[in-house]
């Protein structure tokens, strides 16, 4: 863990992962990214602009015996909406992204591109197009395609992996199975990435330290 | 964070003003929300955007709503806020409603009506497996394919929704059914989505929206369970439980041929003869017996007969009593004949044991027959004695009686059967995959 002061206004900022290297101060704004050389500043992430959604940085829960905290969110908007990833921290370092979109939620990990070897996949990777409905092999089970489209980063907060800059332009494309098994692939100009894992629901996640929203009774989990 | 005083509870709602009309409107679902009808002048407001802008005006009065946006309702213990209205329709035909349900900590849920009946629908996360042309499963449930590939459109919204939803808007339906469950899936260039429909049941939804539901609806929803299914089930089980219990009561019971076959010769004097046959052993815990007695030469004349079946060992009397009788003339209408010239009477329940049958017949001449005076012509048959042939045999009458009983199971059962087939084929009559719909297609054609 690595206390710092924020150099653009001061405040303490911690960076608690080697691996996000990336940390938007909780008071300016400022995007700061951390090096060997220090932490410097690459900008100013936009206000996260006003939403319901039940998740907050420093919520806490588990997947698969595994406890996690939330500890960084990236916001993307495309012409019809919006959705959020958050990040999650495990216990034993590793993380992984909570994707909230349309009220449901799915669990991510990244997987190397290399895992992609169905024909689909290579031509997704090359730049193409995909139908909905197109069908794609990964690990002996049949995944297809149910949406793709271009988003944009509206706003980032907390620890991230990566600078997400407002305004960063990528292509999304979605995955999903009979199995609840879901998947992912984000590509900019400078390559893609690709996130395996389920559909989950807030409520098996035992989520703790959810935010209280007015009006509502909070389901008692955890 | 949107909450810079820490632990107090977020906001739940963001509040805008309408550009058309300039009237407060709340997001209750802010971050979703990408399109917004305001409550007032009815436009259709982008809220996707940092800057509100109006998409379209409408300036019809709002449909006077079932279920008004911001109104509550708990369905299976969660607490569900109505944010949305649309009214949709097959190009204009077949209208119905979905109203959007929303809970912050859960999401969205839809509820649907055609007028007669509500469903709960959720979206499915998972991708049905296809198992033939007519049917798929979802989380191992088969579903039958019941309306094919129609165009479905958006023809008046209210409300707050999570995608850009317009007046016009078109995808393509198709639908699946289980008994009380429907699979919805509709599709347009970008994006299949399934949703997974319960129908719900009148009280839920009287309880928990304050919505009446017509009890029956005619004709039955497409995933409406016929109401005599669960019955025909219970009343089949029972039925058939009692047929069973009846056959098995008639094996015990039935007999292995005449247990004593005995003749008498009777005066036509009335004058009582006695007469003692046996044994009979009788081996059944319990067991029927009938008697036959069959006069063949009997005529204008009835023979009385008394029966006592006697323990050898307790001497106990099992009594019947039974008459043949036989009577002929001629009258204005041509000869006639009345009566039967045998006589059958059956002992329910008699006990194991060894019997005697003691039986005390009689046989009269009919003397004053009126028709035979008037005509003269009642054959004069002389004062010979009569011969009665008497059978004793064990259960063979009980079966007509388990005949009997299985003709009263059968018919309700018979008749719940089709009225089930009724419903039934009233119910997939709408269906585009059954066989009155697919003449129906061709006569359109």
């Amino acid at each position: 863990m690595l206390k710092v002061n924020c150099p653009h206004c001061g405040a303490e900022v911690v960076f608690r992962s080697a691996a996000l290297p990336v940390r938007v101060c909780d008071y300016c704004q400022t995007t700061l990214i951390r090096s060997d050389e220090g932490v410097r500043q690459v900008g100013k992430a936009a206000t996260l602009p006003f939403d319901v959604s039940p998740i907050q940085i420093g919520t806490r829960g588990r997947f698969e015996d595994q406890a996690f905290e939330v500890i960084g969110r990236v916001r993307w908007g495309w012409t019809d909406g919006s959705w959020n990833e958050w990040l999650l921290l495990f216990a034993d370092d590793r993380h992984a992204w909570l994707g909230e979109a349309m009220g449901q939620f799915m669990l991510l990990a990244e997987r190397p591109i290399e895992d992609l070897r169905d024909e689909k996949f290579q031509s997704l990777l090359q730049g193409k197009p995909v139908d909905v409905g197109t069908e794609a092999r990964l690990d002996d089970e049949t995944l297809i395609a149910a949406d793709m489209r271009g988003a944009s980063c509206i706003a980032a907060e907390g620890e991230l992996p990566f600078t997400a800059v407002t305004g960063w332009s990528i292509t999304s494309v979605d995955f999903r199975s009979a199995s609840g098994r879901c998947a992912s692939l984000q590509r900019d100009q400078e390559g893609a990435h690709f996130y395996d894992g389920r559909y989950v629901t807030l409520a098996e996640l035992s989520p703790t330290n959810l935010r209280p929203i007015e009006g509502w009774r909070m389901p008692a989990h955890g | 964070m949107d909450d810079p005083a820490a632990g107090a509870p977020a906001a739940a709602v963001k509040a805008l003003s309408c550009p058309s009309c300039g009237g407060a409107i709340e997001i209750k679902a802010a971050g979703y929300t990408v399109t917004i009808v305001c409550q007032y002048c009815s436009s259709v407001l982008d809220v996707a955007n940092p800057d509100v802008r109006v998409i379209t005006e409408y300036h019809e009065a709002a449909a006077a709503l079932e279920i008004p946006p911001g109104t509550r309702g708990t369905l299976d213990g969660i607490e569900w806020e109505a944010i949305g209205y649309m009214r949709r329709s097959e190009g204009g035909s077949y209208p119905w409603d979905e109203y959007l349900l929303f809970n912050p900590y859960r999401g969205y849920r839809w509820l649907v009506t055609d007028g007669r009946g509500w469903s709960l629908g959720e979206m499915l996360t998972r991708t049905p497996e296809w198992s033939s042309p007519s049917g798929l499963f979802v989380g191992g449930e088969r579903y039958e394919a019941f309306f094919r590939d129609t165009p479905a459109q958006v023809d008046y919204v209210l409300g707050e929704f999570y995608w850009r939803v317009a007046v016009g808007e078109e995808v393509v339906a198709s639908t699946y059914v289980r008994p009380g469950w429907m699979l919805s899936r509709e599709a347009n260039g970008s994006e299949i989505n399934w949703t997974l429909l319960r129908l719900l049941k009148p009280k839920e939804m009287s309880e928990a929206f304050g919505v009446d539901v017509p009890p029956r609806s005619r004709p039955p929803l497409p995933h409406q369970p016929s109401p005599y299914h669960g019955t025909i089930g219970k009343v089949a089980t029972i039925g058939f439980a009692t047929l069973g219990l009846l056959i098995l009561l008639l094996i015990l019971f039935s007999g292995r041929g005449p247990l004593l076959t005995e003749r008498m010769t009777l005066p036509q004097t009335g004058q009582v003869q006695s007469a003692t046959f046996g044994p009979i052993t009788l081996d059944g815990a319990y067991q029927a017996v009938s008697i036959k007695a069959r006069a063949p030469a009997l005529d204008n004349a009835w023979v009385d007969l008394d029966y006592a079946l006697v323990d050898r060992r307790t001497q106990v009397s099992y009594q019947a009593f039974g008459v043949a009788e036989r009577y002929s003339g001629r009258d204005s209408e041509g000869s006639w004949t009345e009566g039967d010239r045998s006589s059958a009477i059956k002992m329910a329940t008699v006990p194991a044991g060894i019997y005697d049958l003691v039986v005390d017949a009689s046989a009269t001449r009919w003397k004053t027959n009126p028709s035979a005076m008037i005509w003269g012509s009642a054959p004069r048959t002389g004062p010979e004695p009569i011969e009665v042939e008497i059978v004793a045999s064990t259960g063979m009458t009980f079966l007509s009686n388990v005949i009997f009983a299985g003709f009263l199971i059968l018919i309700p059962l018979g008749f719940m059967f089709f009225r089930h087939a009724a419903f039934e084929t009233s119910r997939k009559g709408e269906s585009d995959f059954s066989g009155t719909a697919a003449q129906d297609d061709e006569e359109d054609e």
